[in-house]
């Protein structure tokens, strides 16, 4: 069976972009409060999504959905930490303490 | 009195209605032409607007002189220099001061923005009523334009909207090149800046230094990568350590960034670096939760902040004191959550690792 670097590198990212995924599950599931968990959850839009879109990209190769793909990733980048922001910015001003390891 | 200034279509008439004031009124006429900093004093884009300021203010005082006599005393100053001037309270807190030896009178244009885009001239007069003087406005004969949204809008603000709409629509469908897609396309970005190219830029345009700033944002892209990159593994490492070796603490730090583009990438990056979020931002106080010691520490030695004053302000603004060293970055102590609920406040001690 021939592999070509490609290939390689394709199923590389694409295994990249599960694990950071399984992270953030593993990541909501063990945090203790809201705003550890709005940590995590921007690691599966960064590099989780980031990692698995390039592996897309590479298998389009140059094209114009290639730039879209790209595209993707930045709006991504745009959206994800403002979602987490708001997120985070709801439960503060609900006056939810963050969670102490020492309390 | 007292009459801020700044680049208006009616701060002629502005000028020769408050000299005819001050030398109507009783006492001594003296008229105080006050400008507001609409800069701060780093990288390129300072060094152009404060010249601006300055033959702004001779303007002011020739036109002064012209309308008045020989008694009328004219000041011309710039106020604000040494604080950040962010809202109406901030513009009204330093024109306050500013009158604050004997002051009572304040005579505003009522086209006057100090905010840029952004509407504040009129809770600016209201905060300056409550501060104890007596606000009025003008009366010139332009009328006052209601929407205060719309402002500044010219020809270069379209056109740059419409280029960067049209690139954007050619580059969706792939620089095909046909007639269909070169027609719709302008159509489309007619329309997007026909409606949007009052409120998409809210400072003044200078296009020479917007083409900087995006070269220099495209260098800042790696290094964010990078970062997420670095902070992504150590995150992961933390989760699926068996004993959660987490130590959350809310963070509290001044940035050394001004203005809502700059401050927006830097409280987005922050976020998007897992172990730091940021949660609440006033002017450019941060609120940052931090989720490890090591995330702590980044924020505090400030790497992400001296980047996106690189990309804002250039090499020179890379030459800035960490937060900590600027001793600008704590750690909050929530107390017991009872007292500081409705003032949104929070105590603050001592500086990192101080524990209470």
């Amino acid at each position: 069976m021939d592999v070509t670097p490609l290939e390689v590198a394709v199923v590389g990212f694409l295994l990249g972009g599960v694990f950071f995924t399984f992270v953030t599950a593993v990541g909501v599931i063990r945090l203790p409060d809201v705003y550890a968990r709005a940590h995590t959850a921007s690691q599966t839009d960064t590099l989780g999504a980031g990692l698995t879109l390039i592996a897309v990209a590479l298998v389009l190769g140059l094209e114009t959905t290639t730039v879209k793909t790209v595209l993707l990733v930045a709006f991504i980048f745009v959206t994800n930490p403002t979602a987490a922001h708001a997120i985070a910015r709801a439960a503060h001003e609900e006056d939810i303490e963050p969670w102490r390891e020492d309390r | 009195m007292v009459v801020p200034v700044g680049e208006s279509v009616t701060l002629r008439q502005t000028v020769t209605y408050a000299v005819r004031e001050a030398l109507s009124g009783a006492g001594e006429p003296v008229v105080h032409f006050v400008a507001p900093v609409a800069w701060h004093d780093i990288g390129d884009v300072a060094a152009g607007v404060r010249e601006e300021t300055e033959t702004l203010l001779d303007r002011v005082a020739v036109w002064a002189r012209e309308d008045g006599d020989d008694d009328l005393v004219v000041e011309t100053t710039v106020i604000g220099a040494d604080t950040y001037l962010f809202g109406p309270d901030d513009y009204a807190r330093v024109i306050a001061n500013y009158a604050d030896d004997g002051i009572e009178r304040v005579v505003v244009d009522p086209q006057y923005s100090p905010g840029g885009n952004v509407p504040i001239l009129r809770p600016m007069e209201a905060a300056l009523t409550e501060r104890g003087l007596a606000v009025e406005e003008a009366p010139v004969d332009r009328p006052t334009r209601r929407g205060r949204l719309l402002r500044r809008g010219g020809a270069l603000q379209f056109a740059t909207l419409f280029g960067i709409s049209f690139l954007f629509y050619q580059l969706l469908g792939g620089f095909a090149g046909t007639g269909f897609d070169v027609a719709t396309g302008a159509v489309s970005a007619t329309l997007v800046a026909a409606m949007l190219h009052r409120i998409t830029f809210t400072d003044r345009l200078h296009l020479p230094t917007l083409g900087r700033q995006l070269v220099r944002l495209v260098a800042y892209v790696p290094y964010l990568l990078y970062e997420i990159v670095v902070s992504n593994l150590r995150v992961a490492y933390v989760i699926l350590h068996p004993s959660l070796p987490i130590e959350p603490r809310m963070v509290e730090t001044e940035c050394a960034v001004w203005g809502g583009m700059p401050l927006t990438l830097l409280a987005n990056s922050i976020t998007l670096t897992p172990g730091t979020l940021t949660v609440r931002v006033h002017g450019r106080r941060m609120m940052v939760h931090t989720l490890t010691p090591a995330a702590r520490e980044g924020l505090f030695d400030g790497a992400l902040e001296r980047a996106v004053r690189f990309v804002f302000y250039g090499r020179p603004a890379l030459a800035v004191a960490t937060p900590r060293e600027r001793d600008d970055a704590r750690i909050v102590e929530g107390d017991d959550g009872a007292d500081d609920a409705d003032s949104g406040e929070t105590v603050v001690t001592g500086p990192a690792g101080g524990d209470a």
